[in-house]
């Protein structure tokens, strides 16, 4: 090429990177929300919070909490821009923290902006809060990295340990438009100077039907799903304690009978860990003496199973997915002449767990 | 250095030009037109294309090699056939400037939403002339080039297997779909590029094996989309993937770091390079339809005035909707010209021969 084309085309590049300016976001004028929360008011309107750290070293504040009433999630953002300088953004939206009351009302409907913005990852954390939502938000905790962090790095944490499920915009949509399993989210809540957990939450298509308590959190874990590096604390009798960490788990599920009208299955759970602490009689480096307490721990764990099975049919919440199970077994015009809610709630389901002891530490 | 295409560079260069931002969607249309298990589909519509480069082989057996526009004027007048270039180089300008503005039009919803979407789309058609100006030699070793600074991000999908559930893949085939027939031509849109190898004989000896080429770049697109849209079944459930419009975009939103997320945005800028080599496939096949009739103009002065023209036609749909409305009536357009043009040079072959036995 020569010279003058050269110049040309080095001409034109500049004009066009410059097209670039018109669409500039400068970092200090932008303002990232990191969480929103979802209140429900008397009026029927949503109170939503939001809040979003400021990075400016000299503000005393670390973030800065907006409150609105809106109709929907859809209005807010416009109702927030009018309240802050910060033009505000929703690309590191990490929580999403929504009260029981919203919840019992139904998610999906009310926020189909946060599936449809293409700017909000499918991977913001959904959890249910247990009291006012825009409160723990609001709130600053003491002894704790600021609100949004502090509920980012609980969720994320517990999720590791599979004490409550990983629960984004996408798991919780993905089981909300399978047929054959209902969602989960975890539920927290506030307390004087932490947040903890308070179970997890159970739906029916989207709306929060009933809980299950945080003890028993890592049974619907090996239920659900299989584990890793998680731990057990099981009271086998009063004072005869025996925890399990680094414990994995393998769920198989068993459809021994399906038709339209009724349906058999087995769910077997197996579990191998190690044993970190027991308090009781028996001597640990005893094979028989294990054998036995493998056996006593598995018998309990799955009478828990079981009445867990019974809370959830009761409710009519298939939150373990055995409807897809089910399905995967039947034709697909049987499927689709089911009604899976109604076979489900009378359904023979039988939980098998089986656990082995991988040590017994460094001590007999 | 060799006047001729080599066998491996041309492979890469006809996967380029098959692969663009379909794959993004692709398993969206899957679930929405052929429902449960729709990955298999995949399978079903790259055996329609080898049997569509089986005809390309036919011909370039019976041509010995020769080029299809040589083929053509020995049997059909010009007063036939320049028009017919002239129709097929407008379908396919038209056609290759709209799957870079598709590409925009994508880009867009995650960066740069406000700036005019024009802009962007002219700066592509800028790289696009750049590699046509210096020749199909240039462009398939640039191919070569950014084929690996794209083929590394197939990795990125095992990443997701930790989500991944057979149990959502089901045992149900082709059930709660659509419109088979609608979703296979749709799909089929995304394997296109083959056919343009028909253009590529006179550039071809022995040593190139082009036909070998074509059905390698053709095993390697289909594993990728095969893979991808399998993955995807297993990450997502059946409804939520109908619901998704660019599923794959959102599966590499697993990437994501404790101090920023979102970082699948810049992922999607790689794909820019396959976006960009459907375009230069589509206007150099335009430009070597129009050589035929301005023999006496200037190849790089025809890649300029064939991209002007196609980026001026391309501003009429302004919107993402219409942008779709246009690609999916060309595309349906350039499917009837990759069964149709092989055939009927088959037949005029038959014809030169039986004429050229009678004599």
């Amino acid at each position: 090429m020569s010279k003058k084309g050269v110049r040309i085309v080095a001409a034109f590049l500049v004009i066009m990177m410059m097209a670039g300016c018109g669409d500039e976001r400068i970092l200090e004028r932008l303002g990232f929300i990191e969480s929103q929360s979802f209140d429900l008011l008397p009026n029927g309107k949503l109170r939503i919070t939001c809040s979003i750290p400021i990075a400016d070293p000299q503000s005393e504040q670390n973030r800065k909490v907006i409150a609105i009433d809106a109709e929907s999630s859809k209005d807010a953002k416009l109702e927030f821009n009018k309240k802050t300088s910060l033009t505000l953004v929703s690309g590191q939206l990490r929580n999403l923290l929504i009260s029981k009351s919203v919840a019992e009302q139904g998610l999906w409907d009310k926020f189909d902006t946060f599936g449809r913005d293409p700017a909000i990852s499918p991977q913001v954390n959904i959890s249910i809060v247990n009291g006012n939502a825009g409160h723990l938000l609001e709130k600053d905790y003491k002894q704790h990295p600021p609100t949004d962090k502090y509920v980012n790095r609980l969720l994320g944490k517990e999720a590791r340990a599979h004490t409550i499920p990983k629960m984004t915009l996408y798991e919780f949509s993905r089981d909300l438009l399978d047929d054959g399993i209902d969602s989960i989210a975890p539920i927290i809540k506030e307390e004087e100077d932490n947040i903890t957990l308070d179970g997890i939450g159970l739906f029916m298509e989207s709306k929060y039907v009933t809980k299950i308590d945080t003890e028993e959190a890592i049974i619907l874990g090996f239920l659900r799903g299989n584990l890793q590096r998680s731990a057990i604390d099981v009271e086998l009798k009063k004072g005869q304690q025996v925890m399990f960490n680094s414990l994995t788990s393998k769920r198989k599920v068993k459809v021994e009978h399906a038709d339209t009208e009724r349906a058999k299955v087995a769910i077997h759970v197996h579990l191998k860990g190690s044993i970190l602490e027991y308090t009781g009689p028996l001597k640990l480096d005893n094979p028989s003496n294990r054998r036995e307490i493998a056996k006593t721990v598995s018998e309990h764990l799955t009478e828990r199973a079981n009445k867990m099975v019974k809370f959830m049919q009761k409710h009519q919440v298939d939150s373990l997915g055995i409807g897809q199970y089910v399905r995967n077994s039947l034709s697909h015009n049987e499927w689709q002449s089911m009604n899976w809610r109604d076979v489900y709630s009378k359904a023979d389901i039988k939980c098998y767990v089986h656990i082995k002891i991988r040590n017994i530490g460094k001590s007999s | 250095m060799r006047n001729k295409l080599s066998f491996f560079h041309t492979t890469i260069m006809i996967y380029m030009f098959q692969s663009g931002v379909v794959i993004l969607s692709m398993p969206h249309i899957l679930a929405y037109y052929f429902g449960t298990n729709g990955w298999l589909a995949v399978i079903l519509i790259s055996l329609i294309v080898n049997v569509n480069i089986g005809f390309i082989f036919l011909v370039y057996r019976l041509g010995k090699g020769r080029s299809v526009f040589e083929i053509l004027e020995q049997s059909v007048s010009k007063v036939i056939l320049f028009p017919l270039y002239i129709a097929l180089a407008i379908l396919w300008t038209v056609l290759g400037s709209l799957v870079s503005k598709d590409y925009v039009h994508i880009f867009q919803l995650f960066s740069f939403p406000n700036t005019p979407p024009m802009l962007l789309t002219v700066l592509m058609g800028l790289l696009a002339l750049m590699l046509l100006v210096k020749g199909i030699f240039v462009i398939e070793r640039a191919a070569t080039i950014f084929f690996w600074l794209i083929i590394w991000m197939l990795l990125l999908l095992f990443a997701f297997s930790y989500d991944f559930e057979w149990v959502r893949l089901t045992p149900f085939v082709f059930k709660e779909g659509d419109n088979f027939l609608l979703g296979g031509l749709n799909l089929l849109k995304g394997f296109l590029g083959y056919e343009l190898s028909l253009f590529l004989f006179p550039y071809s000896d022995k040593r190139t094996k082009l036909i070998q080429a074509v059905i390698i770049a053709n095993v390697m697109i289909t594993l990728v989309y095969f893979i991808t849209c399998f993955i995807a079944y297993g990450f997502y459930s059946l409804n939520q993937l109908k619901g998704v419009l660019y599923p794959v975009i959102d599966m590499m939103s697993y990437i994501k770091f404790p101090f920023v997320q979102r970082v699948e945005n810049l992922f999607y800028g790689f794909f820019m390079f396959t976006n960009l080599f459907s375009t230069v496939a589509y206007v150099w096949a335009a430009k070597e339809a129009c050589q035929r009739v301005f023999k006496k103009v200037k190849p790089g002065i025809l890649a300029v005035v064939l991209i002007i023209i196609g980026f001026s036609a391309i501003a009429i749909p302004d919107v993402t909707g219409e942008v779709r409305e246009w690609l999916a009536f060309l595309g349906f357009f350039e499917i009837g010209v990759a069964f149709i043009l092989p055939v009927l040079l088959i037949l005029v072959l038959i014809t030169q021969r039986i004429m050229g036995g009678a004599r």
